[in-house]
């Protein structure tokens, strides 16, 4: 029996190893950036000549952008997500998995700056971590990464109960281990018992 | 060798036993909304402080002196009448308004159930910018955890590679999972 829980333990462990490695790549992500504003200065920025239909709303006009730029892993704009620049100017953030691509609607110059601010790696991969298949919209190459994130936090719990067991039948009165459960098992009720 | 990477590898996931299961069951409930109730139970009461304060930042840290209340103080703001407020713990966001004229305050909190609290929990990090210590400690566990994590694939991987007898089926995981990763990252990043 704990032959074959090792195995599963390693082919498991093997068939979501990026993922793994991306999770705790995340962690420390966030541990950094929490504390900072994301990116805000654009990597590039360009002009594209665009004239917005007479009397079009700003949801219409929106929806002519994403259809006429059809920006990278971008998604329609919602409603609630126009906003307007303090000239203005109809602005429109199409947040996406690399950034933003921030695009301004100069009507009277009758075209469109489209500016790309772009996350980087560890961004990046603190963002891919949390694609869910929960999230039906996302783009085709994030709902594939979020299949096998789905393989992969089932994997984690798993790692968790397979790992257990494997300790407990070959390595029990491992002192040092019993220690480490110990300290990380205490450090998580006292904060729980804290921050509840 | 392989003895030494094992102790760390087991070392490294007691140690961050609670948390991985904190997050995988937390991830479980991200991935699947719809298996769980997560609407918070909502509490109120009103009360009166002294009227006429015109400082919003020691008037929240009475109230919670005074209340008995612990978080994190957010989105302080002055209205028309007064303040408006949020003490917040993960799981547990408390909302104050306080009338300026007449010190009367309105308070209304919203208490997550035991998975809403794993959820908060999942996001909250960074050991730099909490004013409330509890939580910029949970930061540090937070990245001790994430250590860990790497230190698990990474000597997974060295120990599953000394095992010359799942070297063959192993490889053929590990290589789909490389080339998985490889292939989106490059799709994503350079589409």
């Amino acid at each position: 029996m704990t032959g074959l829980v090792r195995k599963i333990h390693i082919w498991a462990g093997l068939l979501v190893l990026s993922q793994l490695a991306i999770y705790g790549i995340a962690g420390l992500t966030a541990g950094v950036y929490a504390s900072r504003a994301r990116p805000n200065r654009p990597r590039s920025v360009r002009h594209v000549s665009f004239t917005p239909p007479a009397n079009a709303t700003d949801r219409q006009v929106a929806g002519l952008i994403y259809q006429q730029l059809r920006l990278p892993f971008t998604r329609p704009m919602p409603d609630w997500f126009l906003r307007h620049t303090t000239d203005h100017h109809l602005l429109l953030d199409f947040y996406n998995i690399n950034g933003i691509y921030r695009v301004t609607v100069l009507e009277d110059e009758q075209r469109l700056r489209i500016e790309e601010i772009r996350n980087n790696l560890w961004l990046f991969m603190e963002d891919i971590h949390a694609a869910t298949l929960a999230d039906d919209g996302a783009p085709m190459p994030v709902r594939l990464w979020a299949l096998w994130n789905e393989v992969a936090l089932w994997s984690l719990a798993g790692f968790c109960l397979s790992g257990a067991w494997l300790w407990l039948a070959t390595s029990r009165r491992h002192p040092w281990a019993w220690s480490a459960l110990a300290a990380g098992s205490l450090a998580f009720a006292i904060l729980w018992g804290t921050l509840r | 060798m392989y003895r030494t990477l094992r102790t760390i590898h087991l070392l490294a996931g007691a140690f961050a036993l609670p948390m991985l299961l904190m997050y995988a069951t937390s991830a479980v409930q991200m991935a699947h909304p719809g298996w769980f109730r997560l609407k918070p139970a909502v509490s109120e009461s009103r009360f009166t402080l002294p009227a006429g304060s015109n400082d919003g930042r020691r008037l929240a840290y009475n109230l919670m002196a005074a209340r008995n209340i612990s978080g994190e103080l957010q989105q302080l703001r002055s209205t028309a009448q007064g303040y408006e407020f949020r003490i917040v713990r993960p799981g547990t966001v408390h909302e104050i308004r306080y009338d300026h004229l007449t010190g009367a305050t309105h308070l209304q909190t919203l208490a997550s159930p035991f998975i809403g609290v794993l959820n908060r929990l999942h996001h909250a990090a960074g050991m730099a910018h909490h004013d409330y210590l509890p939580l910029t400690m949970w930061g540090v566990l937070v990245a001790l955890a994430s250590m860990a994590t790497v230190t698990l694939a990474g000597t997974g991987v060295w120990m599953w590679w000394l095992r010359r007898q799942q070297r063959r089926s192993g490889l053929i995981l590990v290589g789909a999972n490389l080339a998985f990763t490889l292939a989106v990252f490059l799709i994503l990043r350079l589409g």
